[in-house]
């Protein structure tokens, strides 16, 4: 063991400019690999780190040994990741599932928007060419959340999940956004159906049925996204 | 690395609930304050490494006995308060009874003056 290359931490040449920035956006990055880690414990940890590297500042250390030593205070990540998951394994999961549902929302809402268009404007007789187009759609819709499924488990784009947890932020602002898009997407529907219908000389009164029909899917998914919703300000109620 | 004046990992374990409790008991604090309190207040007997006690705060905040909420801080960046719940209060009632009944017994066997619970 030659003694003179033992630094636990790579150590930078002072002549390398150190750029505190970069270094916590690396950290937030490993970080976000740790698939045990909700978005809300990532930003708890990070003020964490700050709060650290402030603190080591104010003691007069330069910006590169404050970070190096507040990174190893709050600890490896992959060690953080398995004390968290002991405290509460449900966590991850829900915010998961909560952004699978999201994603099927969204594909749904989407083509929902899009079908009747097709439906509706394109002309009768070229039946085969519409069937085949939307089967295209539908299959493009549901791949959607599949991505989405695989690149969480993965630990992929999970500093961009946790970018729009925090966007979302508040459950009334989700509500109003889920149930407006609910309300789009019925109305292009509906108008849709009733150009259809007009075209094959059905009458109108079986229209608001199936209107109301296809809108309790996605309605029901809506209140489910509302539910389900990871809330950054959660005020635990009171249960013995 | 180890110090005979260090408290045992099972006896940190067990005591960081009404650690966290009692502090929160005198106010609202946030993760970073929590562990500067416990180490200047055990002399440094007590050195909790920081990432662990988020589990434990998060534990206790699923079983209600404290809660939490984002707020700014006067640096201006967020951080998440946790305090203490009814249940909570409750809680540590319990938990210091229990402490000092340890205590006591350990301080009649060797011979110090016990406290009255």
């Amino acid at each position: 063991m030659a003694g003179r290359s033992q630094h636990p931490e790579p150590i930078m040449e002072n002549q390398t400019h150190f750029d505190l920035n970069a270094a916590i956006e690396n950290w937030r990055q490993e970080l976000a690999g740790q698939l045990n880690l909700a978005s809300d414990d990532r930003r708890e940890l990070e003020t964490h780190l700050l709060d650290t590297v402030a603190e080591l500042q104010r003691r007069g250390l330069n910006d590169e040994e404050s970070f190096w030593l507040a990174r190893r205070r709050v600890g490896q990540p992959q060690q953080l990741d398995e004390e968290f998951v002991k405290a509460d394994p449900g966590k991850v999961w829900r915010e998961r599932v909560f952004w699978m549902w999201m994603a099927v929302f969204l594909s749904s809402t989407l083509s929902r928007l899009t079908s009747p268009i097709m439906f509706a404007f394109v002309p009768v007789n070229t039946s085969t060419a519409t069937e085949v187009a939307s089967i295209t759609l539908l299959l493009l819709a549901s791949l959607i959340p599949i991505i989405i499924a695989v690149s969480l488990a993965m630990g992929k784009w999970v500093a961009l999940f946790s970018k729009l947890t925090q966007m979302v932020g508040n459950r009334r602002h989700l509500a109003v956004a889920v149930f407006l898009c609910v309300a789009l997407s019925s109305s292009t529907q509906m108008v849709a159906r009733a150009i259809l219908n007009s075209r094959h000389n059905i009458h109108n009164s079986t229209l608001i049925l199936q209107g109301l029909t296809s809108t309790i899917h996605p309605l029901i998914i809506a209140f489910l996204l509302v539910w389900l919703m990871p809330v950054q300000k959660q005020k635990t109620s009171k249960r013995a | 690395m180890y110090k005979t004046a260090m408290l045992a990992k099972d006896l940190v374990a067990a005591s960081s609930k009404p650690l966290v409790l009692s502090i929160l008991a005198d106010g609202e604090s946030y993760g970073y304050e929590i562990i500067q309190k416990v180490r200047e207040l055990s002399g440094g007997h007590i050195e909790w490494s920081d990432g662990m006690l988020y589990p434990v705060l998060h534990r206790l905040e699923r079983d209600g006995l404290i809660e939490s909420e984002w707020k700014e801080a006067d640096t201006g960046r967020e951080r998440k308060y946790y305090f203490l719940s009814s249940d909570g209060r409750k809680a540590l009632k319990t938990e210091r009874q229990q402490w000092l009944a340890v205590h006591n017994t350990l301080s009649r066997l060797w011979k110090i003056k016990p406290i009255s619970i």
